[in-house]
C-alpha cells in the first residue's frame, strides 16, 4: 500500500481470488454508520471526511501494512542502505524517462502545451545525452520534471473524485484515481509492446523495480509520519488527498488552503474557531 | 488652455497612480520582508544550535522545543488542531494538551526540522497572502538526493508577534494532517478530549523513551 501511497504506479495483478477475499471483506466489514443528523458537527465531519467506506478501507490497509512490514519495507531498506546512491538515481531517472509517453499523453489531454512541449524536451535530451535515461542533465537545462497521470486529467476535466478507497497494495485512492491508474497501464506503448511480444513478465519487473524505487523514496517521511502519528490511517488519509491536491494543481499554492490564525470557511473544510487565539479573527486570504 | 488643462489632469493621473502603486509595494513589502526576515534568523539559529555533531538526542529536542516556542505560534496551532473539541476540554485538559502536543512535534520532528531549516535551506519568494499573513517559498536540497523538497512556510504577524502558523512540504499542511489524526483519535475515543489526552500521553511517552536511549 504504502508503495502505492504516490505511486501511481501500475502492478496490478493482485487476481481475481484477491477481488474475491476484498469483496467478502466489504459484504462483511460494510460502511460506516452515518452520523444522527441532528449533530451537525458530527454530520460535517462525517462529510468532509469522505470515507463511508472507513471500516473496510482499515481492514484493507491493515492487510497493506502487513504486507508492507513484511515485503517492501525489507527490500526498500536493503537497496536503500546496500546500493550505491549514484546507482538508485539512475534507476529513478530511467523509470521517469520510460514514463514518458503517459506524461506526455496526460499533458495533452489537459490541454497543457508548454508542460507537455517540456516533457517531450526531457526525454529527446536525456534519451541522448544522459545516457538512454540514466542522468537528468534535461533538469540542468531548465526542463524539471513533473509527473501526470490520467486520475489528474479526470479531476481537470471536472469529474468529482468521489469517496476515498483503500486499494489493496495500492493504498489510498479515490474511484477517480483508481480509473487513472488502470486507464495509464493500458495506454502505456511500452506495456502494449512488451505485452504484444509476449515478453509480460518485464511489465512486472518494471512496476516492481519502481514501487521499490518509490517505497525508497518516500522511506524517511512515512517513517515520520507513521512515529508522529495517533491514527496512522487518518493522517495517511489526508496526507494522500491534499498531495493529490497538489499535483492536480501542478504545484501552484491553492487559494483555499485553511490554517491556523485564519478563519477559514471554506468549502470541504470545518469552520472553526478559535478562541483566545492572540492572533484574532481574520478573513481569509486571497490576494495572490 | 484645454491642451494645459490635460496636461494637468495627466500628470494628476500619473502621480496618483504613482502613490497608489508606492502604497501597496510598501505595505506588501513590509510583511513580505519581515517574514522572509523572520525565516532567515530561525535558519541562522537552528544551524547552530541542531547541527552540532556529537549533541545527545535529548538535548537536541530541548533545543529544538526552545526555538520552536520561540518562532510557531504553537497555542494557536494547538487550539487549531484540537479544532471544536478545544471548547469541550476544560482548562486543565487544554492545558495538559498544549504540553503533550509540544512534546509529540517537538520528539518527531527534531531532524526533519533540522533539515529544513539547514544548510540545504534556499528561499525562492515570499508572497503576501494579506497584510499579515505572508508565505514564504523554499526548496530544500537533501544531501544524496538529487530531490528537492518544496517547503512553505506560512507566517503570521500580529502587532507585536510574528511566528510561523503551518509548514507545508510538497502541498501537504502539517497542521491540516495532524487536526486529521487527531479529529479522528478523538471521534474514536467516543468524542472525548479525555480519550485523545490519554493516547497523546502513551505515545510521547513511547517516544521520549525510545529518544532518551539513543
Amino acid at each position: 500500500m504504502l508503495l502505492a501511497f504516490m505511486q501511481r504506479g501500475r502492478e496490478k495483478h493482485s487476481g481475481s481470488r484477491l477481488a474475491i477475499v476484498l469483496l467478502a471483506a466489504i459484504l462483511v466489514t460494510g460502511c460506516a454508520t452515518a452520523p444522527n443528523p441532528k449533530y451537525t458537527a458530527a454530520v460535517a465531519d462525517y462529510e468532509i471526511l469522505n470515507d463511508p467506506a472507513e471500516p473496510t478501507n482499515r481492514a484493507i490497509f491493515k492487510f497493506n501494512k502487513a504486507l508492507d512490514t513484511a515485503i517492501f519495507k525489507p527490500v526498500a531498506t536493503v537497496y536503500k542502505d546496500y546500493t550505491p546512491s549514484i546507482f538508485q538515481r539512475g534507476v529513478h531517472n530511467v523509470l521517469n524517462n520510460l514514463r514518458t509517453p503517459i506524461i506526455f499523453a496526460n499533458d495533452l489531454l489537459q490541454g497543457k502545451l508548454q508542460r507537455a512541449w517540456n516533457t517531450l524536451a526531457r526525454f529527446f535530451i536525456n534519451s541522448t545525452i544522459g545516457f538512454a535515461g540514466l542522468g537528468d542533465p534535461a533538469a540542468d537545462y531548465g526542463f524539471k520534471f513533473h509527473n501526470e497521470d490520467f486520475g489528474q486529467t479526470l479531476a481537470a476535466w471536472g469529474l468529482p473524485e468521489g469517496p476515498y478507497i483503500v486499494l489493496p497494495v495500492f493504498g489510498p485512492s479515490n474511484p477517480r484515481d483508481a480509473i487513472g491508474l488502470v486507464v495509464d497501464a493500458l495506454i502505456d506503448p511500452l506495456n502494449i509492446w512488451l505485452s504484444n511480444t509476449n515478453r509480460e513478465e518485464l511489465i512486472f519487473a518494471r512496476a516492481g523495480v519502481r514501487g521499490i524505487d518509490e517505497r525508497t523514496s518516500n522511506f524517511d517521511a512515512l517513517e515520520d509520519l507513521e512515529k508522529s502519528s495517533l491514527d496512522f490511517y487518518a493522517s495517511l488519509r489526508s496526507l494522500y488527498r491534499q498531495h493529490r491536491g497538489d499535483e492536480i494543481r501542478d504545484g501552484e499554492p491553492s487559494v483555499n488552503i485553511p490554517m491556523p490564525g485564519l478563519s477559514n470557511i471554506i468549502p470541504g473544510i470545518t469552520p472553526d474557531e478559535e478562541p483566545g487565539s492572540d492572533f484574532g479573527k481574520n478573513v481569509a486570504s486571497r490576494t495572490q | 488652455m484645454i491642451k494645459r488643462r490635460t496636461y494637468l489632469g495627466g500628470c494628476f493621473t500619473l502621480l496618483l497612480a504613482a502613490s497608489m502603486s508606492w502604497a501597496t509595494t510598501t505595505r506588501a513589502e513590509s510583511i513580505e520582508d519581515s517574514a522572509k526576515a523572520f525565516l532567515d534568523t530561525l535558519s541562522g539559529k537552528a544551524l547552530q544550535s541542531l547541527t552540532v555533531k556529537g549533541v545527545p538526542r535529548m538535548e537536541r529536542i530541548e533545543k529544538f522545543r526552545k526555538l520552536f516556542n520561540e518562532y510557531f505560534a504553537v497555542k494557536t496551532i494547538g487550539q487549531w488542531v484540537l479544532g471544536r473539541y478545544w471548547r469541550k476540554a476544560t482548562p486543565e485538559q487544554q492545558k495538559e494538551y498544549l504540553d503533550l502536543f509540544e512534546d509529540l512535534i517537538v520528539v518527531s520532528y527534531v531532524d526533519r526540522f533540522a533539515q529544513y531549516t539547514g544548510s540545504g535551506l534556499k528561499i525562492v519568494k515570499t508572497l503576501a497572502n494579506n497584510e499579515k499573513v505572508a508565505t514564504v517559498y523554499s526548496e530544500i536540497t537533501q544531501p544524496n538526493s538529487a530531490q528537492v523538497v518544496r517547503v512553505n512556510w506560512r507566517i503570521r504577524k500580529s502587532s507585536k508577534l510574528i511566528k510561523i502558523v503551518d509548514v507545508v512540504v510538497e502541498g501537504t499542511s502539517m497542521s491540516i494532517t495532524m487536526k486529521s489524526d487527531f479529529g479522528s483519535t478523538i471521534r474514536n475515543k467516543g468524542g472525548e478530549v479525555a480519550g485523545l489526552i490519554e493516547v497523546l500521553r502513551d505515545k510521547t511517552a513511547a517516544l521520549k523513551k525510545e529518544a532518551s536511549a539513543q
